[in-house]
């Protein structure tokens, strides 16, 4: 279990940080956390790893004091850094193995967990290479692997979906369904809204430090019932800031090639928005109605885009 | 046999890796020699053969630990080592220990050569070889302290040339070769001083310093540094945002 009790932290040089977090994340629950760069995401996760202290508040993992019992809280937990680095000269093996017996686990126990977890994650046929030769996405798997070997009671995991080809996500989520099943309380950090409403059982928004709504992807979803979520995918880039004067529309976004709009669910309000990007010589090559994700609720909440957008 | 790969330990991985790279560790074991084995065979004054003798074992123990940490600091993954249940002083104490003992190896076939060339009493060739390894740890004990300050390789040179300039001045290593006063005080607590005084002994010239004294004295300060060092680890194995 990961209880955090107002836990607040400010950088001296931005004024940016988090203030005043609480949250728990039960045994056997998967708790997601989604907000978009500087909305402290990395901050608490930061401190929940207990790589950074807090100005204020505590947290337990485990029933350790993540401030007290550092080690102890260490030891309850496996972690995966967005960026997993690895010895590069060394083998993925030897590399999981140094961290499996560095949370204490014997010989034999870590050859039989790792031995299991190179092969579901499908890595046992490299094991033996040096990780600078890995792919960015094998050294992602070889960071859960780590972070998963010495059974860990709380799991905290940033962006751990990113970089994965889509059957190795898929065998992440069914992994970590698996140790919710088995009493793992489960802390993601994702701004993927597929593997979030997915995986998790409860989300928080993190907004400018401060956490502005929790629930259920269920609860938070039809929390907006009226909005519509519109993807335009275009052939050419245009400028489209006169979509946001189409009446109905409340957000206007890109994602790649694509466009997507937060619209009011009133009638004619595709064709609006269809007429709007026409008129603002966009060529549409394919267009989705959709119901609205964690994404829209995000956006509907705090004004802002989960992910790096503009508009 | 002990086994290194795949390693259980923080100094186990340390090992591996040094032994792991085969190029990498020819030219690691050849430096030294090249540096060291024409000044043991030339005929130049002892003062200065012991003075280049020693110039390489701190240079070596300095940028051998200070680099590596730097680099592993700036990689993110001593940062992640940091994050698991190990003790964060015992992590730093195993960088020191196992930097030390690496470039020991790295510098003793070269000190062996000097030794076959350059026959002394064994008392003094066994002070010396322990004096260039406390050298080589109280070398590296800077070279930890100043990855405290720095994140970048290339300030550990800057800081390191800072640092151990006045240290080298005060082992009288070219200059200051016969101190009084505060100066010989000063030179009684830096190790590199023994490690010189026992080199130039195996070089023939006569020193003032007893075999005993290289033995116990630089232990003494290496125990201290050491631990110095150590105390240091939570700060330096904390992410600096």
């Amino acid at each position: 279990m990961i209880e955090v009790e107002n836990i607040t932290r400010r950088y001296k040089s931005s004024g940016r940080g988090i203030e005043g977090v609480s949250f728990a994340v039960g045994s056997g629950e998967v708790f997601g956390l989604m907000g978009p760069n500087g909305s402290g995401k990395s901050t608490l996760l930061r401190v929940l790893s207990t790589a950074m202290a807090p100005d204020g508040g505590t947290f337990r993992v485990d029933g350790a004091d993540g401030l007290r019992e550092k080690r102890k809280a260490r030891a309850a937990m496996g972690l995966m850094v967005d960026r997993p680095t690895h010895y590069g000269d060394l083998s993925g093996w030897a590399n999981a193995y140094l961290f499996a017996r560095a949370y204490g686990m014997e010989e034999k126990e870590a050859n039989a967990a790792l031995a299991e977890l190179f092969d579901y994650f499908g890595l046992a046929e490299y094991r033996d290479d040096r990780v600078k030769t890995y792919s960015y996405g094998m050294g992602k798997k070889l960071g859960l692997i780590e972070a998963m070997a010495h059974a860990p009671r709380a799991l905290i995991l940033d962006e751990p979906s990113l970089g994965l080809d889509y059957s190795s996500q898929l065998a992440y989520e069914a992994k970590v369904r698996e140790l919710a099943s088995n009493g793992v309380a489960v802390l993601l950090a994702s701004n993927q809204v597929d593997e979030v409403e997915a995986l998790c059982d409860r989300v928080a928004f993190l907004h400018r430090g401060r956490l502005v709504e929790t629930g259920t992807p269920e609860e938070l979803i039809s929390s907006i019932k009226g909005i519509r979520r519109i993807e335009a995918t275009l052939r050419n880039p245009v400028d489209y800031a006169s979509l946001g004067d189409v009446a109905g529309v409340e957000h206007v976004t890109t994602e790649g090639c694509k466009l997507v709009l937060q619209c009011e669910d009133r009638a004619g309000i595709v064709a609006d928005v269809v007429a709007g990007i026409v008129g603002a010589g966009g060529d549409i090559t394919d267009l989705a109605v959709r119901r609205p994700s964690l994404e829209d609720v995000y956006v509907k909440l705090t004004g802002e885009a989960l992910r790096d957008a503009e508009g | 046999m002990l086994k290194v790969n795949p390693p259980d330990t923080y100094w186990k991985k340390d090992v591996a890796l040094f032994f792991g790279k085969r190029f990498s560790l020819v030219i690691k074991l050849l430096y030294p020699m090249a540096l060291i084995v024409p000044v043991a065979i030339s005929d130049i004054p002892a003062q200065y053969a012991a003075a280049v003798i020693g110039i390489v074992a701190i240079m070596a123990g300095t940028f051998g630990a200070g680099e590596s940490l730097t680099m592993d600091l700036n990689d993110g993954i001593l940062m992640r080592v940091a994050l698991t249940p190990l003790s964060p002083r015992r992590i730093v104490f195993e960088v020191l220990a196992v930097n030390a003992v690496l470039d020991f190896i790295q510098l003793l076939p070269a000190l062996l050569l000097v030794y076959a060339f350059n026959p002394a009493p064994l008392v003094w060739v066994l002070a010396a070889t322990f004096g260039v390894f406390a050298t080589l740890l109280t070398a590296n004990c800077i070279g930890i302290f100043i990855a405290n300050f720095t994140q970048s390789p290339a300030d550990v040179l800057l800081y390191a040339t800072a640092i151990l300039a006045p240290l080298i001045y005060l082992s009288g290593f070219f200059r200051n070769r016969n101190p009084t006063g505060l100066l010989a005080t000063l030179r009684d607590f830096v190790p590199f001083a023994y490690m010189n005084d026992a080199l130039k002994a195996v070089f023939g010239v006569a020193t003032r310093t007893a075999p005993l004294e290289v033995f116990v004295y630089p232990a003494l300060i290496c125990a201290v540094l050491a631990a110095a060092v150590c105390l240091t680890a939570p700060r330096l194995l904390t992410p600096r945002f």
